[in-house]
């Protein structure tokens, strides 16, 4: 930095021609991604348990208990079941990772100001918002995906030999209940974008994120049932973690009948999982034009 | 060309910026000068659209900056130095700002070399020191090589050699034609650098002035005597337009009397001066002049005598 490196060096030689553009803002937000360490553990910690989960669950056979009869043999059904839910049993580990990273993505730039450069290079400030939602949600799919399948293309030749099971890679419903479960990572990373991007505060949008993933299901569950009362056990059924759990039922039929208690199958659950994420993102985006960065 | 209109902010009950219009032409260096808290960052944010006007306007060359189609050609901005990730390094940082204008890597590299960087560049932020982060913030602000630099508190936390940088770059941005708009609190600062100043005082333009205009504000007419005969020449010399101020048992500072007149009353008079000297008015005292009333948090008025209070009228110049 000298005084006479001033003169020859302000930048008259960069051409005009570059622009804002909505290309440029995908990159930088994958840019900005992909230069912070906490994305690269969050990436390593939801691969690594997922497929360590999966093999213990695969591997280790429960011993037989006392007064417990030996189940039969499982049918063909029953057996793609269990398959799918040991190549998913990581997710509730990944989901809460990925709700945290989703936080972070947006909290993480409110609390340390970067926010302010964000807003200044794309002024609408929308744009930012959708780009690093697509970001995240991309990087979430790819993660989920590779987490989940990696794990089911670890586990699924072992399981003939551990459980006698014999899962089964042609069954349509074994995919999509696969890629249910990556699609319901997504949408958790991305509901706890937007409730990040409500709050704007890293330790609150995560303790908020996580509340609504971990915490409510129980609370609610636990007051329906003690109350009894249809309305408050139903809420607990069109929760993000609730609905998301049907995503990767291997059926992906409604569960149970009950009359009055709503059920869902995998369609539906998959729509009002949307429509959280839906509902949040806007708000976020009109807050988020409101206020002052 | 910035040009505010009526441009207001207020916090609540609070009024942080109070309705003010200025220009701030290209081709020179404008300075926005006051005490903390007058509103000096608010406005500046107001006018990159980081906060909401109340009610007035903003613009640059004539638009919004939301509706700047290529806001980091258009207008470089450093607002504070923390406005990065910690977590990120400086040349990643600057690289994810220069994507979203397809910037080229090569100007990240030039304005890395520009503010002398080179060295911590690929070292996270987070153990930048001010100083560090300031040329951070400046990198930043140049990268799209912008018609219109607005910098708040530049040369906070630079080291010498960095704040004769700031203020050549300013000046060589200046010449090319460029608007550039810098705050400080540090008037000195402002005298060396700035062409125009306006001088922003509780939110509102105290005054808007050419440099020279706002330093002959306080130049004023204060004569510094030191006689062993002070009381009784303070009382010959105290009369209509004639102010008389003790500041030490053989020290006086008279105003309102030019320095040869004082030599002439002395001599008549039979008092011996050991000193006569006309005080030059400075930025400093024209700030504090300007902004006496004006000023937010008053630290505790200590040793209030020490300093010649300049006894300018405060009214704005225009």
């Amino acid at each position: 930095m000298t005084t006479s490196s001033v003169t020859a060096t302000t930048g008259t030689t960069l051409p005009r021609t570059s622009r804002l553009t909505f290309g440029g803002i995908m990159k930088s937000e994958f840019i900005k991604l992909f230069t912070l360490r906490s994305t690269f553990w969050c990436i390593v910690i939801v691969v690594v348990l997922s497929v360590g989960i999966g093999l213990i669950i695969a591997t280790v056979n429960p011993p037989a208990r006392a007064g417990v009869p030996a189940a039969g043999p499982l049918t063909v059904a029953a057996q793609q079941a269990q398959a799918v839910s040991f190549a998913t049993a990581g997710s509730q580990i990944s989901e809460l990772v990925l709700a945290v990273l989703g936080a972070l993505v947006i909290t993480g730039e409110y609390g340390t100001g970067m926010i302010r450069s964000t807003f200044a290079a794309v002024p609408k400030r929308t744009p930012a918002l959708i780009a690093k939602a697509l970001v995240l949600a991309i990087t979430a799919l790819v993660v989920g995906l590779v987490s989940i399948f990696g794990t089911a293309a670890i586990i699924f030749p072992l399981l003939p030999g551990t459980k006698n099971i014999h899962p089964d890679w042609t069954d349509g419903h074994v995919l999509v209940s696969l890629i249910g479960a990556a699609l319901y990572l997504v949408l958790v990373a991305l509901i706890s974008f937007s409730i990040g991007a409500i709050i704007r505060n890293s330790a609150g949008g995560i303790a908020a994120a996580l509340g609504l993933v971990l915490v409510l299901p129980g609370l609610v569950g636990l007051i329906g049932r003690l109350t009894q009362l249809t309305w408050i056990e139903n809420i607990a059924t069109v929760l993000p973690s609730a609905v998301g759990g049907n995503l990767s039922v291997y059926t992906g039929q409604k569960t149970q009948v009950v009359s009055g208690l709503v059920s869902f199958d995998r369609l539906d659950s998959g729509l009002i999982l949307l429509a959280w994420f839906v509902v949040l993102f806007v708000l976020a985006a009109v807050l988020l034009k409101r206020r002052d960065a | 060309m910035i040009e505010a209109i009526g441009l207001t902010k207020r916090y609540g009950e609070k009024t942080a910026v109070d309705g003010i219009n200025f220009q701030v032409e290209p081709g020179r260096v404008t300075g926005f000068l006051g005490p903390n808290g007058a509103g000096k960052s608010t406005t500046m944010r107001m006018i990159v659209g980081l906060d909401r006007p109340t009610s007035g306007s903003v613009t640059l060359n004539g638009k919004k900056y939301a509706d700047l189609k290529a806001p980091l050609h258009e207008v470089g901005v450093l607002l504070d130095a923390k406005a990065v990730h910690t977590g990120r390094s400086a040349y990643n940082h600057l690289r994810a700002l220069a994507a979203t204008h397809g910037i080229s890597r090569k100007r990240v590299d030039e304005v890395i070399a520009l503010t002398g960087l080179e060295s911590v560049a690929r070292k996270r932020v987070g153990g930048f020191s001010l100083g560090m982060g300031q040329r951070l913030g400046m990198a930043s602000a140049l990268l799209g090589d912008p018609s219109i630099l607005i910098l708040d508190e530049p040369v906070n936390g630079l080291d010498p050699e960095g704040v004769i940088w700031v203020r050549t770059l300013a000046r060589h941005m200046a010449s090319q034609g460029r608007t550039v708009f810098l705050s400080s609190h540090l008037m000195s600062e402002m005298a060396q650098t700035a062409d125009q100043i306006i001088v922003l005082g509780r939110g509102r333009v105290i005054a808007d002035a050419p440099v020279g205009d706002i330093i002959a504000l306080a130049a004023g007419n204060a004569v510094r005597v030191r006689t062993p005969d002070a009381d009784r020449f303070s009382k010959e010399l105290i009369g209509t337009d004639v102010t008389v101020k003790v500041t030490e048992p053989d020290l006086i500072v008279v105003n309102g009397l030019p320095a040869a007149r004082i030599g002439e009353l002395a001599a008549s008079s039979r008092v011996v001066l050991h000193e006569l000297t006309p005080l030059a008015g400075s930025l400093e005292d024209a700030y504090l002049a300007l902004t006496e009333d004006d000023v937010e948090y008053h630290a505790s008025d200590f040793d209030d005598d020490a300093t010649p209070a300049p006894t300018t009228a405060t009214e704005p110049v225009q």
